[in-house]
């Protein structure tokens, strides 16, 4: 303590140490934040921790974003679509991407397009020219095919498009291609859409389900061990042993011809989940051993919780996050296969469309050279995959939260 | 000081800090000690105290996120030199480590590579430092395994890792520390991974091996039991900060910071009466965002609200040879007086 | 002695696990609806024959087709075991002859792909590993995610387009015209085989790049690294001789999986780029249901995998010191 006989002085000396116990009191709290802030993280639970973790990691939040938005895509893909899945136009084959003009003749009209005529070059060659007489105005929520929302709800309101009820009667409906059409006169963009209802969730429902043949077969092959889990790792080390592609190629050339849509979906579904489970199982079954030994299981077993409770309880949750990121970095195999099936003709067969269904197309060099729009599913199938390596390596970092 | 009795190592106001996404660690803080030649120095404190960071430091082999400052000056043939300066895995510092300087872990099993014998990864050590050919190199191996109490040598230098036992193994590493005969040896734990009949076998083989090569020991451990069998001087490090240091008899019998009382009261020993043996309360705080006080602020028993509370204390001798950094010993040393 | 019996051990689980194989192949070529005769009955009246009921049954007794699934199962793999593999629809030949006259270029393409991806991404991975967070390491990440990302068959297309672009002409199958005779026909061989080669291998190289580099940065932290560097030995000796030698074991383990991950891409990638290799076959076959050749390149690809699988058990059974030492501690 400061004392002084100078009244004066004493003044400036009290506000003195008035200033200094403010920057105290600054001081003492700033450390209480960050006390409270490392107890917090010492105290967290495992999945906050890893939430924590994830939001941080700025590339696979992108990710999980972005995948979010390519599946509300997918859900609304009919609503947000212009074309329905057998809308076709013929005069409109191998037409090129759709360029968007704002401007007619000096004025600014909002976005609109115009009509392409197709015309013959000296070598007979095909070529799109565009008619810049009338403008066509692209606008919101217009009618066109109806579909089934969700296989619900009958609507034929489409997100966007050009108003071809207004057409004088004669003219054909034309449509706005931002990623031109296919050879049969078909709007890129929406088959895209449309695809991508089968390429993002078959290998989403293929992964759930090898991802519960995993945890059920690794499970009961680590945990009760013996000659259970000799036949299974046997069964396991057969299936590996294949190269997955041929076998896709050989178990999807089994799908029988001529059945609906539904069914091969299914099919496919099911012939993705079972080659993925191997490997995943051999994981889980491997964390089962390695935590059956665990203290604590020990513990409970001794103090007699059941084998159920002491797998779902103990056991599980021991490798949740394990599995978690593992099932994400598997998600994009899926893809590939899906997509390479497809490609191949084993796949989705028309009039259902996939990615790979689309990239088919590009099975020749030249038809690449004259309209390489057509390759525009392969940025979206590399784009969704990227997303999910990312994702998958962002809550692999994250599952590791002390590290 | 006599001549005898140079410094062979003295750390000066060591600090390391280790950043991380949460904040900054400081596991040592302004660590400072010297080491004669000849003495036996040990380094006592829980785990995370930060002492095997500071014995790594010293060779220079922490990692490269360890930001660490100060000095430590290495003294070979009355040339001083400040291993910090040297570039990381650069000649110089390569020079000394391994040859002047050694290191035995406290885990003999991982210290090993398994994929190469245990005689190789021991002969690498001479062939580096005394360019030796590889049948030279052998015969000095052999003959400081057999040193180490490494029965039938020639086929165990042979054979992997796995083939030995913990024990065996850790004679191995200590071979290896001792094969280029080095001024410095650095024991980090070197017993905490093995039985407690090997243990006693272990300290004993290093306390000859000190006389034979005349070598001085920076004997790093938790164990204050064998601290007594193995030390002439002793410091004890809580929070990144060395809290009180003596010599060994001093330390036992008059330990000043009520840390090491606590350490010492944590001890059983044998026909001590029938006691509670003492805990200390709470855990070792961890070395971020600490506030400008006695690191032992929250743990300790006999703290006074007003005395302690303030910044931190720093070291004070408070006999001959004797330092403290407590608030309370230096007033208690006070009272009775000191003995000089 | 350890070490034979660690052999003997693998030996004969692979000859389990082939004859599990050799299974599965026949009940997946047997899964599609109809047989053999159907096709055939199918084909010749696409012909314009007409086939009678009793010509249909007695065909199908000629081919046995008509017996229960085990009996054809155990002929089927009796005449695998003494060369009679079937005979192929498609091209009327024996299979086996079919899939000899193919496995060539498909090993060739396969061991080059193999050696270019082990000699690339092990430097490229330690690279990353010593400089972790370096602008060189993110780079080299996000490279090795994109290969990731880019099936097979569209990066051949690509490539090929690229290629076409570049020099006017789509270089197409393996070898040139007239075999290679002479050194300008090899050179041409050479520049035939390096679209393929990058395509087959980039993904592969890219995950056993960033595996490599996991596992170099795993290395890094155990004790031994430490002890070794407290030797005094040089940061380049414990890099490319002892971390190097640690993840050369998981490296050498993974053959198997890298040889099934090379069949993959080569199957999909032949087929655009019309290499004479199994893949086209193989795609042909299925889709005609022409299924004693499907079925003996199935085979002939799982067997690969598993010779692969075996040669990595062997090299390990070399290369670890402690490999019975780890069978002991399972």
């Amino acid at each position: 303590m400061k004392q002084s006989a100078d009244p004066k002085a004493k003044a400036s000396a009290s506000s003195l140490t008035e200033k200094e116990e403010r920057a105290a009191e600054k001081q003492r709290r700033k450390e209480e934040k960050a006390r409270i802030k490392q107890e917090k993280y010492y105290t967290a639970s495992q999945w906050q921790l890893m939430g924590r973790k994830l939001v941080k990691h700025k590339l696979a939040m992108g990710s999980a974003v972005l995948l979010i938005i390519l599946y509300l895509f997918a859900a609304f893909a009919n609503f947000i679509a212009p074309q329905g899945l057998e809308d076709y136009s013929s005069s409109a084959s191998n037409m090129p991407p759709t360029p968007l003009h704002f401007v007619h003749e000096g004025e600014f009209i909002g976005p609109f397009i115009y009509r392409f005529e197709v015309e013959r070059d000296e070598m007979r060659n095909k070529i799109f020219v565009e008619d810049t007489s009338t403008p066509y105005r692209l606008q919101f929520f217009v009618h066109g095919t109806s579909y089934k929302l969700f296989g619900l709800f009958e609507t034929d309101l489409h997100l966007y498009g050009v108003d071809n009820s207004q057409l004088p009667p004669g003219q054909e409906p034309l449509q706005y291609m931002p990623f031109g059409a296919d050879q049969l006169g078909r709007d890129l963009f929406s088959r895209i859409l449309i695809g991508s209802q089968v390429s993002l969730t078959v290998p989403l429902l293929g992964t759930i389900i090898s991802f519960v043949l995993a945890l059920v077969i690794g499970g009961i092959s680590g945990y009760y061990g013996g000659w259970i889990d000799t036949v299974i790792q046997r069964i396991v080390e057969v299936l590996s042993s294949f190269p997955t592609l041929p076998l896709w190629m050989a178990l999807s050339a089994a799908i029988p011809a001529g059945i609906p849509v539904v069914q091969v979906y299914i099919w496919i579904t099911l012939i993705m989940s079972l080659m993925g489970w191997t490997g995943l199982a051999r994981t889980v079954r491997s964390r089962f051993l390695s935590l059956k030994k665990e203290d604590y299981v020990m513990a409970a077993r001794l103090s007699g919780v059941s084998d159920m409770k002491i797998v779902a309880k103990h056991l599980v949750p021991g490798f949740m996050s394990y599995l978690i990121v593992n099932l994400t970095l598997g998600i994009p195999n899926m893809i590939l296969g899906e997509t390479s099936m497809s490609f191949l003709g084993l796949g989705m067969r028309a009039p259902a469309t996939s990615w790979g269904v689309l990239l088919q197309e590009c099975q020749n060099v030249s038809n690449i050279a004259n309209c390489p729009w057509k390759l525009i599913p392969l940025v979206f199938v590399a784009v969704s995959i990227l997303a999910f390596n990312f994702l998958g390596d962002g809550l692999r970092d994250a599952a590791d939260p002390y590290k | 000081m006599e001549g005898k009795n140079q410094n062979v190592l003295s750390v000066e106001d060591l600090s390391i800090r280790i950043k991380l996404d949460e904040g900054t660690l400081t596991p040592v803080r302004g660590v400072s000690f010297q080491i004669r030649q000849g003495e036996t120095m040990g380094l006592v404190g829980e785990s995370g105290c930060g002492k095997s960071l500071t014995s790594k430091a010293i060779l220079g082999i922490n990692t490269p996120n360890c930001k660490t400052t100060g000095k430590i000056l290495f003294t070979e043939d009355g040339k001083t030199q400040d291993l910090l300066k040297l570039k990381f895995g650069g000649a110089e510092i390569r020079k000394i480590r391994g040859k002047d300087i050694s290191m035995i872990f406290q885990e003999p099993m991982t210290s090993f590579s398994p994929l190469f014998t245990v005689g190789s990864q021991i002969a690498e050590s001479v062939r580096i430092h005394t360019g030796k050919k590889k049948k030279e190199a052998r015969e000095i191996v052999v003959e400081t395994m057999k040193k180490v109490g490494i029965s039938n040598p020639e086929k165990r230098f042979d054979q992997y890792p796995h083939e030995f036992s913990g024990g065996m193994l850790q004679r191995a590493l200590i071979a290896m520390a001792l094969v280029c005969s080095p001024r410095l040896l650095i024991a980090d734990e070197p017993t905490t991974a093995l039985d407690v009949t090997i243990q006693a076998q272990i300290l004993e083989l290093m306390n000859q091996l000190k006389k034979d090569y005349g070598m001085s020991i920076l004997y790093i451990t938790h164990d204050l039991g064998t601290v007594a069998q193995m030390c002439d001087n002793v410091a004890v490090m809580y929070l990144g900060q060395i809290v009180e240091y003596a010599d060994v008899h001093e330390i036992f019998k008059n330990p000043q910071h009520p840390y090491t009382r606590g350490l010492m009261g944590s001890v059983h020993r044998i026909g001590g009466g029938k006691e509670r043996l003492f805990s200390i309360e709470g855990t070792v705080p961890v070395a971020m965002n600490l506030p400008d006080r006695c690191g032992f602020y929250d743990r300790c028993t006999s703290r006074e609200e007003g005395a302690c509370g303030g910044s931190c204390p720093g070291m004070r001798e408070v006999s001959p040879g004797h330092w403290v950094a407590c608030w309370r010993a230096c007033g208690a040393e006070k009272e009775e007086g000191g003995h000089e | 002695m350890d070490k034979l019996k660690f052999i003997a051990k693998r030996l004969l689980l692979a000859v389990i696990t082939m004859f599990l194989i050799s299974f599965v192949v026949f009940f997946v070529i047997q899964l599609p609806p109809g047989d053999f005769v159907d096709t055939l009955v199918t084909n010749m009246i696409a012909e314009g024959e007409k086939v009678s009921q009793a010509e249909i049954a007695a065909l199908r007794e000629l081919y046995g087709v008509d017996r229960p699934f085990l009996e054809q199962y155990f002929d089927w793999l009796g005449g695998i075991l003494t060369g009679d593999w079937g005979t192929s629809f498609n091209f009327n030949e024996n299979v086996l002859s079919i899939i000899l006259e193919y496995l060539g270029p498909t090993m060739m393409l396969s061991i080059v792909t193999l050696i270019v991806q082990y000699v690339v991404s092990i430097p490229i991975g330690i690279y990353a590993a010593k400089h972790q967070y370096s602008v060189g390491d993110y780079a080299l990440t996000l490279v090795g995610f994109i290969g990731m990302a880019i099936p097979h068959f569209l990066f051949a297309i690509l490539l090929m387009y690229i290629s076409y672009q570049l020099t006017g002409t789509a270089v197409m199958g393996l070898f040139p015209e007239g075999g290679i005779v002479d050194f300008a026909s090899f050179l041409d061989f050479l520049k035939r085989l390096i679209i393929p080669i990058i395509v087959i291998g980039l993904g592969g190289t890219c995950s056993s790049i960033r595996s490599t580099r996991a596992l170099m940065l795993d290395e890094q932290t155990r004790p031994y690294v430490l002890c070794t560097r407290a030797k005094g030995v040089k940061e380049s000796t414990l890099t490319w001789k002892y971390e190097l030698r640690a993840i050369l074991n998981p490296t050498v383990s993974g053959l198997g999986g890298i040889i099934a991950g090379i069949f993959n891409g080569s199957t999909i990638t032949a087929i655009v780029l019309l290499l004479p290799t199994l893949g086209p076959i193989l795609l042909q076959a299925l889709k005609t249901q022409d299924v004693y050749l499907s079925g003996g390149i199935l085979l002939i690809s799982a067997t690969l995998v598993v010779i692969g699988t075996l040669i990595s058990d062997l090299l390990l059974a070399v290369l670890d010191p402690r490999i019975q030492y780890i069978e002991e501690t399972k």
